[in-house]
């Protein structure tokens, strides 16, 4: 068996006394979509957000391909970032800059490229998004969808190894999500590793290689969306997904 | 005729030597301040502990005593640790300080208005810390403490007049000179007054030159 791209072992978070995630552990392989679920609270924003240490984890290890991210070291954290590209919920467009030099900066202050290199790359990956023509444009002019589109292309802009996806889409209006998703979609189709927390379970069984349900900060089950959205064996599971089947509508 | 030749040979001279000395104080004086602002203002937030207290301690000292009694320790004080410092160095050091912590509040404020979420999204391409603050952070900072900012250049034109307390004859020295020989106060402080207005005018136009070269979609103001 291959080395696994992204490997997390019981990581555990505390807010005071409140334990918000509990030793989750998750094994990511080349190409894999994984599909975070789970009512709010369960701890799927801040596992997503240990996995690139945005909030540091109380215990747990965590390996990129095969290699253990020791991110008490600076510069190891800062490589190991850039590997593992993030999107967020709300997009968190640098508003000062616009959507070419959005997606350029972290090439060019990260990566040290050449700012025509950058450019080129900046273009291609906005070309990718379906932005080309937007590009001139400050967030402030941007649609959601369209922004959470540049976000996409920033973190693809610095060649990551896996993408983690924070409710993508629930920041959006009906009809803008489809842009994103058809997106993600590509992506998925191109072979990008994904790991993605989501309400919008239609769109995630079409695609997830695995759905994972969290609740109070476990793992409480994981298999195929078949599994999960058909013959789940927790009852729990079970309840949410009926309940968001109900408003989010079918699962296929 | 004695008055215009007055105003000619005496008034005109003096004056015109005393703004070009304000002048002289308050260009460099402005700029270290502004400098001064934005690097405590910077380490206020994003300094260690030791540093935000070391900040927070200037930004007391030098906002909480008056502006005349921090002038008078530079000059009269430093010779007791045998530091002589020229009347024009030490206002424009007393100036610059003084500023600069005032700077460091508006710099503040506007930090943080920042939002969180673009500071996360810089840490997750990879940024540092101090690459995140001068590429993402002050930039954008920077053009929400203009007004701010420049309200604090306006108050700087005027209270340099101070600096003729420790025998720097600017503006107002020499206008103090002029009128306690003459007796003349009315006339010659009213001259001075609009000398100052012209002053504070061209910084404001010059000031809003500059928030409008850096207004960016998002940044703009809204007439509502």
């Amino acid at each position: 068996m291959s080395t696994p791209i992204l490997k997390i072992e019981n990581v555990s978070k505390r807010y005071g006394k409140k334990d918000v995630l509990q030793e989750v552990s998750l094994t990511v392989n080349k190409g894999d979509l994984k599909i975070l679920i789970g009512p709010s609270g369960a701890g799927k924003s801040t596992l997503l957000q240990c996995i690139n240490f945005l909030v540091k984890p109380d215990e747990g290890r965590i390996w990129l391909d095969g290699q253990e991210v020791h991110y008490a070291h600076k510069h190891d954290l800062y490589a190991y970032r850039q590997k593992v590209g993030m999107i967020f919920q709300d997009f968190n467009l640098f508003d000062h800059l616009n959507a070419l030099e959005n997606v350029r900066i972290g090439m060019v202050k990260v990566r040290g490229m050449g700012k025509k290199e950058a450019d080129k790359r900046a273009v291609m990956e906005l070309e990718r998004v379906g932005l080309k023509e937007h590009m001139q444009k400050y967030p402030a002019q941007l649609s959601g969808g369209q922004k959470q589109r540049v976000s996409i292309a920033r973190a693809l802009a610095m060649d990551p190894r896996v993408m983690l996806l924070d409710e993508p889409t629930s920041a959006l209006d009906p009809e803008l999500i489809g842009e994103v998703h058809s997106v993600i979609r590509d992506l998925g189709q191109s072979g990008m590793t994904m790991i993605m927390a989501t309400h919008q379970i239609g769109f995630a069984s079409s695609l997830a290689s695995e759905i994972i349900f969290m609740e109070s900060g476990r793992i409480l089950e994981k298999g195929t969306p078949e599994k999960i959205f058909c013959h789940a064996e927790n009852a729990r599971t079970r309840e949410f997904c009926s309940k968001i089947t109900e408003l989010y509508g079918e699962t296929r | 005729m004695e008055e215009w030749l007055y105003i000619q040979n005496e008034v005109y001279p003096a004056l015109t030597k005393g703004f070009w000395v304000s002048l002289q104080l308050i260009l460099p004086s402005s700029i270290f301040g502004l400098v001064i602002g934005t690097m405590v203002g910077v380490l206020r937030i994003y300094g260690s502990r030791p540093v935000m207290a070391a900040a927070d301690l200037y930004v007391t000292l030098f906002r909480g005593i008056p502006l005349v009694v921090q002038l008078f320790i530079w000059y009269f004080g430093l010779p007791y640790f045998s530091i002589y410092l020229s009347p024009f160095v030490a206002a424009v050091l007393g100036f610059s300080l003084c500023s600069g912590a005032y700077h460091s509040e508006y710099v503040r404020g506007a930090l943080l208005s920042i939002k969180r979420g673009q500071m996360l999204a810089a840490q997750s391409l990879g940024f540092s810390k101090v690459q995140m603050i001068f590429s993402i952070i002050l930039p954008q900072a920077v053009r929400r403490a203009l007004p701010g900012c420049g309200n604090e250049v306006i108050y700087l034109i005027k209270y340099s007049s101070l600096a003729y307390m420790i025998t720097c004859i600017e503006l107002t020295g020499q206008g103090k000179i002029l009128a306690s020989n003459s007796f003349k106060y009315t006339e010659i402080f009213l001259i001075i007054g609009a000398c100052y207005l012209l002053m504070t005018s061209v910084a404001s136009i010059v000031l809003s030159r500059v928030e409008n070269r850096l207004r960016l979609p998002g940044f703009e103001h809204h007439r509502i």
